[in-house]
C-alpha cells in the first residue's frame, strides 16, 4: 500500500468514524441530560438560594411599603388598557392638586404588556385624609397616526384606608374613539 | 481525530428548546383586583423575578382575593421559568389536592404539574399530568401540551405513540418543527432511519421568515446532509446541505460536509470549493480545523502535490499559532477573566443571544466564548451564575437601603415625639360629645315639627320677622278688644298671617326634605368627626407600638441579607471554578485535538516526500 492509498483510507476512517458519532449524539434540547453530580449540588444550592432571596425580597418589598406608605395616606394610581385599537398610549401625566406627581413613558414592550391584561402602577404616594384631584393627561397617538391629547380629572375623598385609582383607556366602538375613565377601587 | 469536534458541534445542531419554552404562558384572565393586573404587567414584559415578588407580597397583604387560583398557577409558572422544579411543583400538587378548585384551573394545574415533571425528566409521570387535562387548554398551551406528550413519549422510547401523538396535529407550524426535528433525530438515533429522515425533511424543506425557523431548518438539513454521508448516500447529503443558508450558525459544518459528499463521489474539484470556502474562516471553528487538512486531502488526490505540501505547512502553522492562542485563553480562564467577558454578553435567551457571540472580541478571555456556550453543560452553568449574580446584585441594593429604613423608623419616631403634644391638644379641643348632643336637639326639634306639621318650624329668618311682627301687632291688637277703630288693622293683620302661613305651608314640603337632607348631612358629617377621632387616637396610641415594629422587622431582615449574600457569594466562587474547569477541559480537548491534526498534517508531508522520493529513478 502506498503512502497516498493509506492517506486516503485513514480520511475515509475518519469521516465514517464521525458519522457514527452523529448519529450517537442525544436528540433533544428541551430536556437537558441529567446533570454531573457536582452541577447538581451546584443546582440544588442555586434553587435554595434563589427560594430565599424571593421571600426576603417579598419582606422587603412589604417592608418598605410599610415604611413609606402606610396604609392611613397611601393612594396608588394604576393605567390599564381594554384594547387600544383607537389610541397608541406614549406618555402619561399626573397631577395632585395640581402638582406633577408622575409622567411616564412607555415602551413598546410596556404597551403590550397594558394591552395583554396588565396594569401598571404608575404612582404609590401619600395623601393626607380630605378632598384631592386628580388630573391624568394621556398624550400619543389616535386614528389615522394623528397626535391625540386626552385629560381625565377626578375628585377623591381620601379616607382613612389606601385608596387605589384606575385610570382606564378602553375603545368606544360607536365612535371609533378611545375612552378614558377614571374609577376609585375601595 | 474528528470526532470531538463534531459531538460538541452535533450538540449543538440537536439542542433546539422549542419556541418560549422558557416563558410562562398564561391563560387570559379579566383582572379584578389593580394589584394582580399590576403582577400581570411585571410579568408580561419578562420580569420575572420582580413579578414573583410582588405576587407573593400582594398575595401576602390580601389583594389578591379574586385571583386567589390564578395567582397560584401563576406563581407556580413563574418558579418553574426560574427553574424552581420542586416549589412548583409543590404549588400545583397543593391546587390539584384542593378539593374547591374549579375545573379549568385544575386542566391548567395539571399541564403545569406536568410540564414541571418532564423538566425533572420524570416521563412517566408527566405523561399522566398531561393526560389528565380534561378539556382544550386555552391559547398556546395546548400546543405545548401535545409537543410535551410526544416528548416524553419519544425520550421513553415509544416512537410509534410519539409519531401518532404528532399526526393530524394542526397545531402552531413552529411547534410542529420544533416536535418533528427533535422526533426525527430520535428515530435515526434509535437505527430507524427511513422515518427519522422523512420527518426531518419536512423540517428541512420548511418556507419560513421566521429567523428562529431558517434556524431549525438549517439543523435540520445538516442532520440530514450527514445521515446519508453515513448511509452513503453523498448525492442526497450534498441536496440537503445545499439547502443550508451560508451565512447561518451551521454554515461551517455543511460547508465540510458538502465537500465530503463530493470528495465520495471522486468530485474532489468540486470539494475544493466548499472546503477553501472555510478555509477562509476563523480557525477556532472545528470544521474550519478540518478543512486544513481537507483541502491539501483533496489536492493531493487531484495530483497537484505542490499545493497540497504548502496547504499542509499553511495547516500546521494555523494549528501551531490556535495552540498559543488556546494557551493564552486558559490563563486567562485561570485568572478568572472568562465570566467577566460571558458576563459582559447579552446571555438572556432572546432571539439571536447566540449568534451575537460570533463577533465579541478577539481577546484571550473572549475568543472562544461562542464555541464554549455551544456546550449544553457550560450553558446551563452560566445560566446558573448569571442567577446568582443577579442575586447579589439584587442583596446588594437592599444592603444599601437598610440604611435607610433605619433613618426612616428614627425619623418617624422623632417626628411622633414632636407633634404629639400639639396634635393631643388640638383633638382635647374638640368635644364630639357635645357636638353629638346638639345634633340630637336639633333631630328631636324637626322630628317634632314633622309630627305636629308646624310649618312655622321650618320658617326662614325673614319669615321669622315677620311672624314675630305679626304676633307683636296681634298682641297690641288683643289688648283694645273693644276698639272699633282698630278693626281694619284686625283685618289687615289677619289678612297678612294668611298669606303668610299660606306661603310657609306652600314650601313646607321642599323645606321639609331640604331639612331632612341636612340632618343626613349632618349626621354624616358628626360619624366623620366621631371616626376621625377615634381614628386618630388609635393611629396616636398605636403609633410607637408600630414603629418599634418596624425597627425590629428593619433589625430582623438585616442578618438575613447579610447571611444570603455571604452564600450567594460562596455559590459564585464554586460555579466561577466550575465553568473553569468546564472551559479548560474544552480547550485542553481542542489542543489535542490539534496535536492530532498537526502530527497527520506533518504525516502526509513526509508521506508525500517519501513518494516523491521513491518516484526519483536512481542515478
Amino acid at each position: 500500500m502506498n503512502g497516498m492509498q493509506s492517506m486516503r483510507i485513514t480520511m475515509q476512517a475518519l469521516l465514517v468514524k464521525a458519522l457514527a458519532i452523529a448519529a450517537l449524539v442525544p436528540a433533544l434540547a428541551q430536556e437537558p441530560a441529567p446533570p454531573a453530580a457536582d452541577r447538581s449540588a451546584l443546582d440544588a444550592e442555586v434553587q435554595d438560594l434563589r427560594r430565599q432571596v424571593v421571600d426576603l425580597n417579598r419582606d422587603l418589598f412589604m417592608l418598605e411599603e410599610d415604611l413609606l406608605f402606610p396604609a392611613s395616606t397611601q393612594v396608588a394610581v394604576f393605567v390599564s388598557m381594554d384594547v387600544g385599537t383607537f389610541f397608541q398610549l406614549d406618555t402619561v401625566q399626573i397631577k395632585l392638586d395640581d402638582k406633577e406627581v408622575a409622567n411616564y413613558l412607555y415602551t413598546a414592550r410596556e404597551l403590550e404588556a397594558l394591552k395583554r391584561g396588565g396594569v401598571h402602577r404608575i404612582w404609590l404616594g401619600n395623601l393626607k385624609a380630605g378632598e384631592h384631584e386628580i388630573v391624568a393627561l394621556f398624550t400619543g397617538q389616535g386614528t389615522h397616526e394623528r397626535d391625540y391629547k386626552r385629560g381625565a380629572t377626578l375628585t377623591i375623598n381620601k379616607g382613612v384606608g389606601a385608596q387605589y385609582v384606575e385610570l382606564k383607556i378602553s375603545d368606544r366602538l360607536r365612535k371609533l374613539q378611545p375612552e378614558f375613565v377614571v374609577r376609585v377601587w375601595e | 481525530m474528528l470526532a470531538p469536534w463534531l459531538v460538541s458541534a452535533l450538540l449543538a445542531a440537536v439542542e433546539v428548546p422549542a419556541p418560549g419554552s422558557a416563558a410562562v404562558g398564561l391563560a387570559p384572565v379579566k383582572v379584578q383586583d389593580l394589584h394582580y393586573g399590576d403582577v400581570l404587567f411585571q410579568f408580561y414584559k419578562h420580569d420575572h423575578f420582580d413579578a414573583l415578588v410582588r405576587l407573593a407580597a400582594y398575595r401576602d397583604q390580601g389583594r389578591l382575593k379574586a385571583h386567589a387560583r390564578d395567582a397560584e398557577l401563576l406563581r407556580g409558572g413563574l418558579y418553574l421559568s426560574l427553574g424552581q422544579h420542586r416549589e412548583a411543583r409543590r404549588i400545583f400538587e397543593e391546587l390539584l389536592a384542593e378539593r374547591t378548585t374549579p375545573p379549568a384551573v385544575r386542566d391548567q394545574a395539571w399541564f403545569w404539574l406536568g410540564k414541571v415533571l418532564y423538566a425533572s425528566g420524570l416521563y412517566a409521570d408527566s405523561e399522566r399530568a398531561l393526560r389528565a387535562v380534561a378539556s382544550t387548554l386555552p391559547g398556546k398551551l395546548e400546543p405545548e401540551r401535545r409537543m410535551l406528550l410526544a416528548q416524553g413519549l419519544m425520550y421513553r422510547e415509544r416512537y410509534d405513540e410519539a409519531i401518532a401523538a404528532l399526526e393530524g396535529w394542526t397545531g402552531a407550524p413552529e411547534w410542529t418543527a420544533y416536535a418533528q426535528f427533535n422526533l426525527g433525530v430520535a428515530l435515526v438515533r434509535a437505527g430507524r432511519e427511513q422515518q427519522g429522515l422523512q420527518l426531518l425533511d419536512a423540517v428541512g424543506q420548511l418556507v419560513t421568515e421566521n429567523a428562529e425557523l431558517i434556524a431549525l431548518r438549517d439543523k435540520a438539513n445538516v442532520a440530514i446532509g450527514y445521515a446519508h454521508l453515513q448511509g452513503g448516500r453523498p448525492a442526497a447529503a450534498r441536496l440537503a446541505l445545499d439547502r443550508v443558508q451560508l451565512a447561518g450558525s451551521q454554515s461551517s459544518k455543511a460547508l465540510l460536509g458538502a465537500g465530503w459528499a463530493d470528495a465520495a463521489e471522486g468530485g474532489f474539484q468540486q470539494a475544493l470549493v466548499p472546503w477553501l470556502e472555510l478555509h477562509g474562516r476563523g480557525v477556532q471553528d472545528g470544521a474550519v480545523q478540518e478543512s486544513f487538512l481537507a483541502v491539501p486531502y483533496a489536492y493531493a488526490e487531484l495530483g497537484a502535490i505542490g499545493q497540497a505540501v504548502e496547504y499542509y505547512e499553511q495547516a500546521i502553522a494555523s494549528y501551531d499559532a490556535e495552540r498559543v492562542r488556546i494557551d493564552e485563553s486558559i490563563a486567562a480562564i485561570r485568572a478568572g477573566r472568562l465570566l467577566q467577558a460571558a458576563l459582559a454578553t447579552q446571555g438572556d435567551g432572546r432571539q439571536g443571544w447566540f449568534a451575537q457571540l460570533v463577533d465579541v472580541p478577539d481577546a484571550p478571555e473572549s475568543r472562544y466564548l461562542y464555541h464554549l456556550m455551544a456546550g449544553h453543560e457550560f450553558q446551563e452553568g452560566l445560566k446558573s451564575y448569571r442567577a446568582l449574580d443577579a442575586m447579589a446584585k439584587n442583596l446588594s441594593r437592599w444592603r444599601d437601603s437598610l440604611g435607610a429604613f433605619d433613618d426612616m423608623v428614627a425619623t418617624r419616631e422623632r417626628a411622633l415625639t414632636a407633634r404629639l403634644p400639639a396634635a393631643e391638644s388640638r383633638l382635647a379641643a374638640v368635644d364630639v360629645g357635645a357636638l353629638n348632643r346638639r345634633r340630637d336637639g336639633l333631630r328631636a326639634t324637626l322630628e317634632a315639627a314633622v309630627a305636629a306639621r308646624d310649618v312655622t318650624a321650618l320658617a326662614t329668618e325673614h319669615e321669622r320677622e315677620w311672624l314675630a311682627l305679626l304676633d307683636a301687632v296681634d298682641a297690641e291688637l288683643a289688648a283694645h278688644p273693644g276698639d272699633t277703630a282698630l278693626d281694619d288693622a284686625r283685618e289687615k293683620a289677619r289678612l297678612a298671617r294668611g298669606v303668610l302661613m299660606w306661603r310657609l305651608d306652600e314650601a313646607w314640603k321642599v323645606r321639609r326634605w331640604q331639612a331632612e337632607r341636612s340632618m343626613r348631612e349632618l349626621d354624616a358629617a358628626v360619624y366623620e368627626a366621631r371616626t376621625r377621632q377615634s381614628g386618630s387616637s388609635r393611629a396616636r396610641q398605636g403609633a410607637p407600638e408600630r414603629n418599634a415594629a418596624l425597627r425590629q422587622r428593619v433589625v430582623v431582615v438585616a442578618p438575613r441579607v447579610a447571611a444570603l449574600s455571604a452564600r450567594v457569594e460562596s455559590a459564585k466562587a464554586a460555579h466561577e471554578s466550575y465553568l473553569a474547569d468546564i472551559a479548560v477541559g474544552e480547550l485542553e480537548s481542542q489542543r489535542r485535538r490539534l496535536d492530532e491534526y498537526s502530527v497527520q498534517a506533518r504525516y502526509a508531508i513526509a508521506t508525500i516526500y517519501d513518494r516523491a522520493s521513491a518516484q526519483v529513478p536512481s542515478p
